[in-house]
């Protein structure tokens, strides 16, 4: 238990729940007070997760990766772990909103964009570091609302976080960059930053 | 100070900006290269609606830029130097600026050999527009910087670029369908092109020039302050600036439709018979004219036949249109994805189908299948499906165009022709083609 605390702490996990419930109550408040529909629109949705997915990168990255390493501690099941919880974190903040009366969803919609998202900023965390791993899913992301309707299988595969929930193309493409991301993340850790950069 | 300037550059967020908007404005611009192939207008406008993502990005390049201090825990520090705040901040704000406008510039010259060839049309408006596009990526750029530094946290960056897309995107939702207030305040609003010869008004760009230089000072004095009071302050540029800002714009409903009437402008070829293309277009004047040409040869065997080509230069919205002029027929331009001439070999069976089809006065009247039959007597080949205007007309085959066609080279030459200048003396009174071409009046 103390190792864990010691490490949720280390991983700034407090405040980023404190910052994702904050955005989330943020946003759901928003598309309540602005719209009488309960169903919130895809694009404030994908906005959502984004944003969670964000705050959630935050927490792939220690004060001092270098130290950690010397551990004599298997990392990469820890590592792994830690992405699904984070994952799970996301979706269940973000489907917690069914039950009332803003919804945010279909579910198949946030499980899908939350782990591909989650997918990329691992991947992000582990090649530019955990402050800088939310720089291709926002980008991608992004671009994808802005353009959603382009044509095609490929069409689909770029603008993947927009498709509707059942969409194959797009379903793959976020599959993918999930497991890529787990794997990578929990086979070679975060990027280990300059030291002045370490801490956040 | 241009040293410092120079090592800013190299060593701030600068050079990934510049990488990470060019990659982004690029991949937009190419994804789509028939929004903006007909002239040098359509990119510059084409480029500020990409704002809606380059906007977003800069604010959230110059987040993170801001938070430098705050990762390398040296903001302490550097608050001990004796030297101003206000004069610390002056090469990373030189250095974001001249990174979002680089980037924002090399976007537009990626664009450039696409179009060098065929776009001949350069007006002094399309400067205009590139630079309030390249002023509100400053503005951007130093709005960020202002947040990043008073909310120094690692999501402040990502979640501002998506405020700022909402911003963006919801706009025109929030003023309650006011296009004037959305344009003044929205670099990217409106500038989607319904025809190509739409611009950019003068006065709509001075005041979304007041609205960005608001937003830029706002950001220098966030950036440069340490007091709460000139923090404070920074709603005066902000009321000023949008106060500025509408009552320059124009209060008229097509604000963010304004024709640009030198490109609509008519430029006729040389040379006989007279084929008129408008001035945007004119670079394809070599493209149609021979073709035009040839129609006007084919329809030259009916008796009172249309003696000149114009460009159809019709705007919908606001509406307008050409004045009808005896002998002339009007003939729609398209310009495909390279900038040339789309579908090309439509321009003959398309100019001797206008020649048979009613004038836009006409309320109705007008009849497909009659001036189809009517134009493959006169060309002498079978219908095909694809003569249809803007491609939306269905590929299948129309069976009444069969059905007329066949009747026509059934009658002695002379007879056929006779209804087919029946059916344009028809279709110029506004008749019934129908009957003009199956003989029932004359």
């Amino acid at each position: 238990m103390r190792w864990l605390r010691l490490y949720l702490r280390s991983r700034h996990v407090p405040l980023a729940l404190t910052l994702g419930a904050g955005a989330m109550v943020l946003l759901w408040s928003l598309w309540s007070i602005s719209s009488n529909s309960p169903d919130a629109g895809a694009p404030m949705v994908i906005l959502t997760v984004l944003i969670l997915v964000a705050i959630a990168g935050i927490t792939l990255a220690g004060p001092d990766e270098a130290l950690e390493r010397t551990a004599a501690l298997p990392w990469w099941p820890r590592r792994a772990a830690h992405v699904l919880v984070a994952l799970a974190a996301v979706v269940v903040l973000v489907l917690v909103t069914l039950a009332t009366g803003a919804r945010f969803g279909p579910a198949m919609l946030v499980v899908r964009d939350a782990a591909g998202l989650l997918g990329l900023a691992a991947l992000g965390a582990a090649t530019l570091g955990a402050t800088r791993a939310w720089f291709a899913p926002l980008g991608w992301t992004l671009a994808a609302i802005v353009f959603p309707s382009v044509e095609g299988s490929a069409g689909e595969v770029v603008t993947w976080q927009t498709q509707v929930p059942g969409n194959g193309p797009a379903a793959v493409t976020a599959g993918t960059l999930a497991v890529a991301g787990l794997m990578v993340y929990a086979l070679s850790g975060p990027v280990r930053p300059a030291p002045a950069e370490a801490a956040l | 100070m241009t040293r410092i300037l120079g090592i800013e550059i190299r060593r701030s967020a600068a050079l990934g900006t510049v990488l990470v908007l060019l990659v982004a404005g690029a991949i937009l611009l190419y994804a789509a290269p028939q929004r903006w192939a007909a002239g040098w207008m359509a990119l510059a406008m084409v480029q500020r609606e990409y704002l809606v993502l380059l906007w977003p990005l800069a604010l959230a390049a110059g987040a993170y830029q801001a938070r430098r201090e705050h990762r390398t825990h040296v903001a302490e520090l550097f608050a001990s130097t004796a030297r101003p705040r206000a004069q610390r901040v002056i090469p990373v704000l030189g250095a974001m600026a001249i990174a979002s406008v680089t980037a924002y510039l090399l976007v537009i010259a990626i664009g450039l050999p696409w179009i060098v060839d065929t776009a001949d049309y350069l007006p002094a408006r399309v400067f205009l527009v590139v630079a309030v596009g390249a002023l509100a990526m400053i503005g951007g750029a130093w709005l960020g910087l202002a947040v990043g530094r008073l909310l120094p946290s690692v999501v402040t960056a990502p979640a501002l670029a998506v405020a700022g897309l909402g911003f963006l995107m919801l706009l025109p939702v929030a003023t309650k369908n006011r296009p004037w207030l959305t344009m003044a305040l929205s670099p990217m609003y409106g500038m989607g092109q319904y025809t190509d010869y739409q611009t950019v008004g003068v006065k709509a760009s001075l005041a979304q020039v007041i609205w960005l230089v608001a937003l830029a000072v706002v950001g220098v004095v966030l950036l440069a302050s340490g007091s709460w009071r000139s923090r404070v302050a920074t709603l005066l540029p902000v009321v000023l600036g949008v106060a500025l800002a509408v009552s320059v714009i124009p209060r008229d409903r097509f604000v963010a439709n304004q024709t640009d009437k030198v490109a609509q402008e008519l430029v006729c070829a040389d040379g006989t018979p007279r084929v008129c293309i408008s001035r945007i277009h004119a670079g394809l004047t070599p493209e149609i004219v021979p073709q035009a040409r040839q129609a006007l040869t084919t329809l030259a065997k009916l008796p009172d036949p249309p003696t000149a080509v114009h460009e159809d230069t019709t705007t919908y919205y606001p509406a307008w249109s050409p004045d009808p002029q005896p002998g002339v027929v009007l003939l729609d331009v398209h310009v495909d994805k390279y900038g040339h001439l789309a579908w090309p070999s439509r321009v003959v069976p398309d100019v001797v189908i206008a020649a048979m089809t009613p004038g836009r006065l006409c309320e109705d009247g007008s009849d497909y299948s009659a001036s189809r039959a009517a134009a493959a007597y006169v060309l002498g080949v079978e219908p095909a499906g694809d003569w249809g205007q803007w491609g939306v007309v269905s590929d299948e085959p129309d069976p009444d165009v069969g059905t007329f066609l066949t009747a026509l080279r059934k009658l002695p030459e002379q007879e056929a022709l006779a209804r087919v200048a029946a059916l344009r003396r028809a279709a110029a009174e506004c008749g019934d083609l129908r009957a003009a071409l199956t003989g029932r009046t004359r």
